[in-house]
């Protein structure tokens, strides 16, 4: 059975189109990645699945069930800021949620210990690896079906990315049918079966993400890292990615195309700290797709 | 209805509220400190002694003057001054509430039985001190006038027929007043100033924990996320409802009992006074929820409280007795409903007012406050469908 069906979902604000016509299916047990820049409109169709927000056409069912309140408690959600109470501590947090949900509290201690997080510490004393967590825990009190995360691990530090990953990969490895909306390409790539990508409220690409990748299979990526100057008429050139201190430049053929792509950036005051020719990511695809980067 | 949500939203709020220290001082520590001071200042009533200076001969009034005492307490404190300028100088800076100026001769005048004049100064700079120091001085004439009088009728008539002198009687004291009393409850001024800080908390505290705190809910997002829960919204108002109302009443009682500490006056509302301050309490919280709902902002629920509550502390009488305000001001107390509210329970806790007496206004509460409430249900309403559009 399907965990999630959309057809041709839509949804404007006003004049502004956030949803397009959504064409999406995930399988039960499946981790499903969104994959799009901020404005994309993950954040919208997330909000639709999980809060109930209306939208304008389409037909959505969960479970086979049509998406409504009856559907909700089959969703844990975890949305982008924390809907935990700073004044209250983790477990009286807990049995607030599990109050709101009619979800059994002899499940809390249980979580609590599965997370490792510090019971009787109030929320505002929290890491922010920790309140993830916390949030997770929140959106796991009733036992939902499919597990809706909106960038997870936006705001994390590295070490807390990482922790919060394996608890994802935990909820994979139990046959959890898990959606997560990021613009991180490495989140997707890492926790997902299959990645959709999505850009101005439409899924321009769907599959896993080596089938992804292979859209951008005759390109080759030039990692050039440093002080970098003259930045501008490569990007005029090829299609590239800047980031502070670092160039990534999509080409087809990379080794005959690299010397005169250093002259450029040397001759305009670059200094260069590494070269690298690497394999393209799925930031590459987004790149191939859209023409711009995710960020 | 889900009444475990609602005991949830009810617990949780009490133990954020208890944990949030400012929140704590405003509901719990300011009021009781308003009370101390009102209590301190103004607690106990002022003696009704009057202050007056006299210049010149008048050393038979004075005598008068000095003896007489009003509950124990003198009725006047004398001081004489050497001239007139001097004692002018004190009165109109405030040492003395009025002059008596009596001229050369003036005894002596009295004496003989022939007019004796006196001139007396006031200071109308105080209007309060003005009017007593005139009535209280006023009155002690009239009757030591009248006393004189009758000691001359009886000296003069003492050779007459009994109904010649009957007739002299009647002419030094035309009519004369018996005067007598019953035993009553007399008030005291601390069940002014802790009906006034009931009233109070209706003004600020309540209009500001309902209104501020749902909006708070939903600019974090809870709502939203309550509303996709079996929870309904309105399960998570009555939570906030009963927990506002909670602590508001618990303020209340923890007020009343200080004062019966400190002060040693039980301030009890009775039923009926129960009754109003729930009206009170439901007009307040659909007030607050309304404003909240309609300016959608932390901020400009704050001013709008604060411009709707702070001159109705004023005008509807909540901490200025009703006789002292001005009558323009007046048709606020009978239409600003907690100004009407205040008015029924101090006529209840001070005067013992009887059910008859305060029903109509019960009557007119109830409707503002379920008026009140229907707005703030409505405008509650719009805020979560806006939420999921």
């Amino acid at each position: 059975m399907k965990a999630l069906r959309i057809r041709e979902l839509r949804k404007s604000y006003g004049d502004f189109q956030a949803l397009r016509g959504i064409n999406l299916e995930v399988d039960e047990g499946e981790v499903l990645a969104l994959l799009g820049p901020n404005g994309a409109g993950k954040s919208t169709l997330i909000r639709i699945l999980a809060e109930g927000l209306a939208y304008d056409s389409g037909e959505i069912t969960i479970f086979g069930e049509p998406v409504s309140k009856r559907t909700a408690r089959l969703i844990g959600y975890v949305p982008q800021e924390s809907i935990a109470y700073d004044l209250l501590t983790v477990e009286e947090n807990l049995r607030f949620y599990a109050d709101i949900y009619d979800a059994p509290v002899k499940g809390i201690p249980k979580l609590i210990k599965e997370f490792s997080l510090p019971c009787g510490r109030k929320v505002r004393e929290l890491s922010g690896g920790m309140l993830r967590k916390l949030n997770l825990a929140i959106a796991l009190l009733y036992k939902p079906r499919i597990l809706i995360l909106d960038e997870p691990s936006i705001g994390l530090d590295v070490p807390s990315r990482r922790e919060l990953w394996n608890v994802i990969r935990g909820f994979k490895e139990k046959g959890q049918t898990v959606l997560i909306a990021t613009h991180y390409m490495e989140e997707a790539e890492t926790l997902a079966d299959r990645v959709a990508v999505m850009n101005e409220g439409r899924i321009i690409a769907k599959g896993t993400p080596e089938e992804l990748k292979k859209l951008a299979r005759n390109k080759s990526i030039i990692h050039v890292k440093g002080l970098l100057r003259g930045v501008e008429s490569i990007i005029k050139e090829f299609k590239a990615i800047e980031r502070e201190n670092s160039l990534r430049i999509q080409v087809e053929d990379a080794r005959r195309l690299l010397p005169g792509i250093v002259e450029t950036l040397v001759k305009a005051g670059s200094e260069i700290r590494s070269i690298r020719i690497e394999e393209p990511t799925l930031e590459d695809v987004f790149l191939k797709l859209t023409g711009r980067g995710l960020e | 209805m889900k009444t475990r949500a609602i005991r949830g939203i009810l617990t949780k709020d009490l133990k954020e509220f208890m944990r949030e220290k400012t929140t704590v001082f405003w509901v719990f520590v300011f009021p009781i400190m308003l009370i101390s001071v009102f209590g301190l200042l103004w607690g106990n009533p002022s003696p009704a002694t009057v202050k007056v200076g006299v210049v010149g001969d008048g050393s038979m009034i004075v005598g008068a003057m000095e003896n007489i005492t009003l509950d124990g307490e003198p009725l006047f404190e004398v001081t004489s001054f050497t001239n007139e300028s001097k004692g002018l100088d004190a009165l109109s800076h405030g040492s003395v509430r009025a002059l008596l100026v009596f001229p050369l001769g003036f005894s002596q005048n009295l004496s003989k039985g022939v007019p004796a004049h006196l001139t007396v100064y006031y200071n109308k700079g105080n209007p309060e001190g003005y009017q007593i120091a005139r009535g209280t001085i006023e009155s002690f004439f009239s009757e030591f006038s009248e006393r004189i009088a009758l000691k001359r009728a009886f000296t003069t008539a003492g050779n007459l027929s009994p109904a010649e002198r009957e007739l002299v009687y009647g002419i030094a004291e035309p009519i004369s007043v018996s005067t007598l009393t019953v035993p009553g409850r007399g008030t005291d001024p601390m069940e002014f100033y802790v009906t006034g800080f009931i009233a109070l908390q209706f003004l600020f505290a309540t209009m500001n924990m309902i209104g501020v705190g749902t909006l708070t809910e939903i600019e974090k997002g809870t709502i939203r996320r309550i509303a996709a829960s079996p929870t309904t919204p309105w399960d998570f108002l009555l939570g906030k409802i009963l927990s506002t109302l909670t602590l508001i009443i618990a303020s209340i009682v923890a007020g009343i009992t200080f004062t019966y500490i400190a002060f040693h006056t039980p301030v009890l509302p009775g039923v009926l006074g129960w009754v109003i301050i729930l009206l009170m309490a439901t007009f307040s919280m659909g007030l607050g929820l309304a404003i909240a709902m309609l300016t959608r902002s932390i901020k400009a629920t704050n001013a709008v409280v604060n411009i709707v509550s702070w001159p109705m502390m004023f005008l509807a009488g909540i901490f200025v007795p009703l006789s002292a305000l001005p009558n323009w001001v007046r048709p606020i107390i009978e239409y600003y409903p907690i100004g009407r509210a205040v008015r029924d329970l101090r006529l209840l806790v001070m005067y013992n007012a009887s059910p008859r007496e305060v029903a109509p206004d019960i009557l007119w509460l109830g409707l503002a406050s379920l008026s009140t409430l229907v707005v703030a249900v409505i405008s509650y309403r719009w805020a979560i469908q806006r939420l999921s559009r």
